[in-house]
């Protein structure tokens, strides 16, 4: 599963003259532009843009098509480049818009569920009375460490594709992109109690998830 | 009831019997404690300037696809 990184050149040359492939954009001011080695942009670029689409949609095939819109959206906006910043944080900043188009646009799903609700596997975790039947553990951690551990990411995220795409997608809009509930309403086009409903589960199936696949394998990590 | 809280202020009744519930019940506070801990961890990561190898490289499969759809913008790609 580990990667090897490229190493990123960071101030992101457009193209190097002997390239293989070019294409050619003429500037307004009749000067010839700089080349674009496009297979250069995927390869150089194409892992952390998938990473970086992967960490905010999760789902393996939405990743891929924003990143191939972005990558064509850069192509056709090659003029709009400014070189003050570099190539990686512009197409990062293009892939950033493109996957806010992603969360907007309507999704043809498989199981089109009319709301989510309260099911068996909620359930289980309470008694007739609702108390916890089986309560959380006590995680012994240190929380400002965890999110440089990369297992412990690789486990999170492991977690988050576990939940169906529709509680993924409404617990990312909160907690990563950090919109408030009704805007998330509004993007998914859903009640406010679906919302909450959706956010519900998804936080006791991730915090269970977690529990089972790391803090209890770990040494110190269940008191 | 504590998830909810997260998203909006319950009425001021509701949150006293919130804060005595979660003194009383140690589940609940660790519940709430560790969905707290998660929203953390997800929020400082993608924040950051994050480790990029937590993820799968691009597969070679879509490498390609990407590759051929740059060089050839003049076929209509019908992904979606």
């Amino acid at each position: 599963m580990k990667m090897e990184m490229d190493s990123d050149s960071g101030n992101g040359i457009l193209a190097t003259l002997d390239a293989p492939r070019h294409r050619h954009k003429d500037r307004k001011d009749g000067k010839p532009a700089a080349t674009i080695d496009s297979d250069s942009w995927v390869d150089r670029y194409g892992d952390y843009l998938y990473a970086f689409a992967l960490s905010r949609l999760v789902d393996r095939n939405a990743a891929e098509d924003v990143v191939q819109e972005a990558f064509v959206s850069a192509l056709h906006s090659m003029k709009n480049f400014r070189r003050d910043s570099s190539e990686k944080t512009w197409l990062t900043s293009i892939l950033k818009h493109k996957i806010q188009d992603h969360f907007r646009r309507k999704q043809r799903e498989e199981k089109q569920q009319a709301f989510e609700t309260v099911e068996d596997d909620i359930q289980q975790f309470f008694d007739e009375k609702g108390h916890w039947k089986d309560g959380p553990a006590r995680w012994k951690t240190n929380p400002r460490m965890l999110f440089e551990q990369k297992d412990f990411m690789r486990v999170l995220y492991g977690c988050m594709e576990e939940l169906s795409k529709r509680v993924a997608k409404t617990f990312v809009l909160r907690e990563i992109e950090g919109l408030a509930t009704e805007e998330i309403c509004k993007v998914l086009d859903i009640s406010a109690t679906n919302c909450w409903v959706m956010l519900y589960r998804a936080r006791i199936l991730l915090r269970q998830c977690l529990e089972v696949n790391w803090f209890e394998g770990s040494p110190d990590g269940v008191g | 009831m504590v998830s909810e809280s997260l998203e909006r202020k319950p009425p001021f009744y509701q949150r006293m019997g919130i804060r005595i519930h979660l003194f009383m019940c140690k589940f609940c506070s660790r519940y709430r404690k560790q969905l707290l801990l998660i929203k953390e961890v997800l929020t400082r990561y993608n924040e950051s300037d994050f480790p990029k190898d937590v993820f799968e490289p691009l597969p070679e499969k879509a490498r390609e696809k990407m590759k051929h759809v740059l060089n050839h913008p003049e076929e209509e790609d019908s992904t979606h």
